[in-house]
């Protein structure tokens, strides 16, 4: 267990002014029991009104409108949280579990996943292992024959092209690991979160087994621990968009992330 | 049924329908064109007894289509129960995982739903599917009624006849049912809807506002009518003819244009009255239909009154071979298209596409059902002057407020090809008004 | 009618202004047309440069055609009666059916006198429709602002068309006090410089016509935003 300071800035900055702006900001890490937050400030500018929102899969959401014309549109959140040094958490209620078994848009399984696959699943006591040696397994077998390489995929890419393409990042490690799961009808769902030391957001799994979710990071093949705080989950990484925006001008938009989680 | 002079005036009739725009608008090569939707002065006539019998069934059917809707997106003890197999609902095209714990208002879900039936030969009635996404067709009755009367005023003397007019009244108690307090708006996604004409006339009977996602605004956690002085008006409820996907950009699909942010937000927490609820389409699906008849027990303790047309589920290895014995006395459907499309009979196939089609079956045995082909009983059109028989169907419409109330009529549709049993007004064919008798 | 949104005040004000302009310019057109037949062919030239459209046409015979019913040309009476309906038909829960169905009898004439072997005078159908639009307007909407909204349009787009023609002092004089009646009872907002301006530029003679279309043309403020889309 440790404690852990983190802070977290998005910034869009636009070409053009915008203006009429609704926005939805999925960047609130919650308590559960694996993560205590302690303590937690946000911020966003520009000035808007705000609400707040529980989404279907248990995300925090703040949503809002911010009328007047800005140039760049920031969220800030900062805290400390205490965390377990654990990858597992109790998987609650039970009804929401059965979604996470099927493939989503981004985690169906083509040609490349099945072949994968089966490279994993050679063992021939493979129909024994628990759902999450069955993961791990294909967490080691991924890592093996996949590449970390930023700028070749993007936020749409699916899991089966990001595998055709051999490269990409944490978002496409963690898709092609939920697609191959899912092929095998394990429940698993995509996470986004920090995980200690600077640099941007991260992207995990995790997989259900017995009531609880165990957290795997397939982009460095191990199992989560007390380095990594979770911010939201869902099907795949649409669900779990930090911000959504629907806004008028804009022109062009660059968005910047900085994620920087250290020991308290 | 003394109807004799209710046909002298078809053409006029016909004329007033033109008049008044009673269209539906279709996409030929990419150019959007309007078409008159053909009306056969015939009516389809149900006695008193029998449509009490259609009702009975089709309130039991509705209300258990929203009992299961409600255990979808909450406890789901329906698949705990083994009743249905998840991955019917998991996998099917009307599942929405954002709909998860949310109440709709009064809990009401499917407010307004369009079943489509047939009539066996035998006299049988069959439902052939349930629309509970955004049904249209009721509004095409209502206004040749209003015409047929003026035409022939004796016939409507003589026969004792539901007046069907009351459909925009039943509407507007739906609505208010439901309300959260404010203005009632039918949001369309603009006139180049295939059936903008029904939007525009349901705002105009009902006296709710036609609106678009553009004059509609979600601002400190309620909707929202800009009115041109630039004052807001709170809406309460929305009618909305636009579908789940592009309802709001921020919670279904970002790129829609014709939605409006936030309004499912606000949905969420019990602001505004969406109707039909967004996810209902779990419960229309083409494979769940198959288990409609299992859910009016699960929920209701009660046998289905009314049938569905029989039904295989290639995902049971049982039916799998039914099928594969009777492939060619069947039809068989992909749960996954709509309209009439994907929609191919055994018979018709030639050796090539039948083996073609088998492959895909075994492959995705989910995908499919295969029913019997029902020997429909054909309803008489005119056509050059003269009655022809011709395949037609019933969609009747159950609307929704603190109990399910069956509209005493119903939109029929027909084929206009002789050889056809495809009846959609976007495959080209016609509409009968539907007349329940009332003594 | 309570409420009435932006989009909905804007339809019904170029609903006004497009029944008058395909009502004016077949008036026009007819009158312009009868010295056309026998004693000058080519005055079809002066009436394009009057009207302000391109003179993309090459002979009497064939302005009079796609003039009138070519649906490819935006500035045919074809395809201002077909805007006309455009804006009609989003507006059914404002107008009523009944009055809807005059601009849609309206349509269904013009396509009736294109293909007649008359076509001209079958124009006179479609003004027909169109003159029993207003009286149904006048006597069926309830609503006063949406009724206002629609006679505005179509005031405007008479004075815009008839300064464009160069009508008499007189003329102008009479559409400009209609006008003024009738702007205050729309609700819309518009620029009360510019109608100043107008109705002291109806008085002095002789007319500018070139400051009077330009003037009415930019007296309804507009303001609409574009939406885009982002992440």
């Amino acid at each position: 267990m440790r404690n852990l300071r983190f802070a977290y800035h998005m910034q869009l900055t636009f070409e053009l002014p915008a203006f009429h702006h609704h926005f939805t900001v999925r960047c609130e890490p919650a308590t559960d029991e694996r993560q205590h937050i302690l303590t937690e400030e946000i911020t966003i500018y520009p000035k808007h009104f705000d609400s707040r929102q529980v989404d279907s899969f248990g995300n925090h959401c703040i949503y809002g409108i911010a009328n007047d014309a800005h140039n760049y549109f920031a969220v800030d959140v900062s805290g400390e949280a205490k965390v377990e040094n654990t990858p597992r958490v109790p998987a609650l209620p039970s009804h929401r579990i059965g979604m996470f078994r099927y493939a989503s848009e981004l985690t169906k399984a083509g040609k490349k996943v099945t072949e994968l696959l089966e490279a994993a699943s050679f063992s021939s006591d493979w129909g024994m292992l628990s759902a999450v040696s069955k993961a791990t397994a294909c967490m080691n077998c991924l890592y093996d024959s996949y590449r970390y390489e930023p700028g070749v995929t993007g936020i749409d890419t699916t899991a089966e092209n990001a595998l055709e393409l051999g490269v990409g990042v944490c978002q496409d490690y963690a898709h092609i690991l939920l697609a191959l799961c899912r092929a095998e009808s394990i429940p698993c769902r995509y996470i986004v979160g920090m995980m200690m030391g600077e640099g941007a957001s991260h992207a995990w799994i995790e997989v259900y087994e017995d009531g609880f979710w165990t957290g795997l990071d397939p982009t460095h093949n191990r199992l989560i621990d007390d380095n990594y705080i979770k911010i939201s989950c869902g099907r795949d990484a649409k669900d779990c968009q930090i911000n959504q925006g629907v806004f008028a001008g804009g022109g062009k938009q660059k968005q910047e992330i900085r994620v920087s989680v250290r020991e308290a | 049924m003394e109807t004799g002079e209710l046909y002298r005036y078809s053409d006029m009739v016909n004329e007033l329908l033109a008049r008044y725009g009673v269209k539906f608008g279709i996409y030929k090569n990419n150019t959007f064109k309007e078409q008159l939707f053909p009306f056969d002065m015939i009516p389809r006539v149900i006695g008193k007894e029998e449509f009490a019998y259609l009702e009975r069934g089709l309130k039991q059917r509705v209300a258990a289509l929203n009992e299961f809707i409600k255990d979808i997106y909450s406890e789901k003890k329906i698949i705990r129960d083994g009743v249905v197999p998840e991955e019917f609902v998991y996998a099917g095209s009307g599942y929405l995982a954002q709909c998860e714990g949310v109440l709709p208002p009064k809990g009401v879900y499917s407010h307004i739903s369009g079943i489509d039936l047939v009539q066996g030969k035998d006299g049988t009635w069959y439902i052939l599917e349930d629309n509970l996404r955004i049904p249209s067709g009721a509004s095409y009755p209502m206004i040749a009624r209003d015409l047929c009367r003026k035409s022939s005023p004796a016939t409507f003397e003589k026969n004792h006849i539901e007046d069907n007019r009351n459909y925009a009244q039943l509407l507007r108690q739906t609505f208010d049912y439901v309300n959260t307090g404010g203005h009632t708006v039918i949001l369309t996604p603009g006139r180049y809807n295939a059936a903008y004409f029904e939007h525009s006339y349901l705002a105009e009977q009902t006296g709710a506002h036609l609106a678009t996602g553009s004059e509609l605004i979600v601002e400190d956690e309620h909707l929202y009518f800009i009115d041109y002085s630039g004052k807001k008006e709170k809406v309460g409820a929305v009618y909305r003819r636009i579908s789940d996907e592009y309802l709001d950009p921020m919670n279904f699909r970002p790129e829609s244009v014709i939605g409006i942010p936030h309004i499912y937000d606000i949905y969420r927490k019990g602001n505004v009255a969406l109707l039909n609820a967004p996810g209902n389409g779990v419960a229309d699906d083409k494979g769940i239909y198959y288990f409609v008849p299992k859910m009016i027990k699960y929920y209701l303790g009660e046998d289905a009154i009314l049938n569905n047309a029989p039904t295989y589920l290639p995902y049971y290895e049982e039916d799998m071979n039914y099928v594969l014995e009777h492939f060619d006395t069947l039809v068989l459907k992909d749960v996954a298209e709509a309209g009439g499309y994907g929609v191919v009979f055994g018979s018709k196939m030639t050796k090539e596409e039948k083996e073609k089609f088998l492959a895909l079956l075994k492959a995705e045995p989910r995908r499919f059902i295969a029913q019997e082909v029902i020997d429909f009983l054909d309803i008489d059109i005119y056509e050059s002057e003269q009655r022809v028989p011709r395949k037609a169907d019933l969609r009747a419409f159950v609307l929704m407020a603190d109990e399910p109330v069956v509209w005493k009529s119903g939109l029929t549709r027909f084929s206009r090809n002789p050889d056809s049993f495809i009846v959609n007004s976007s495959q080209g064919g016609g509409f009968k008004d539907t007349w329940v008798l009332s003594e | 009618m309570a409420i009435l949104s932006v989009e909905h005040s804007d339809q019904l004000f170029w609903l006004g202004r497009y029944s008058e302009r395909v009502y004016t310019t077949i008036r026009i057109f007819s009158k312009r047309f009868d010295s056309m037949i026998d004693l000058k062919p080519e005055e079809y030239e002066e009436y394009c440069r009057q009207q302000d459209i391109p003179n993309i046409y090459t002979s009497r015979d064939d302005f009079s055609n796609r003039y009138c019913f070519d649906e490819n040309d935006p500035n045919s009476i074809y395809s201002n009666l077909m805007r006309a309906y455009d804006n009609a038909i989003v507006l059914r829960e404002e107008i009523g059916s009944e009055t809807l169905a005059y601009i849609q009898l309206a349509v269904y004439a013009m396509n009736k006198a294109a293909v007649s072997d008359a076509p001209l005078i079958q124009l006179q159908r479609v003004m027909d429709n169109i003159v029993a639009f207003w009286g149904i307007v006048d006597d069926s909407i309830d609503d006063e602002k949406v009724r206002s909204i629609i006679k505005f349009g179509k005031r405007v787009e008479r004075i815009d068309i008839y300064a464009r023609i160069q009508m008499d002092t007189a003329e102008i004089e009479r559409e400009m006090r209609r006008l003024n009646l009738r702007i205050p009872r729309t609700g819309l907002c518009y620029d009360k410089v510019k109608l100043a301006h107008l109705n002291y530029l109806a008085q002095v003679s002789p007319l500018d016509y070139k400051t009077i279309v330009k003037e009415i043309e930019g007296l309804l403020l507009q303001d609409a935003l574009p939406m885009a889309s982002g992440m």
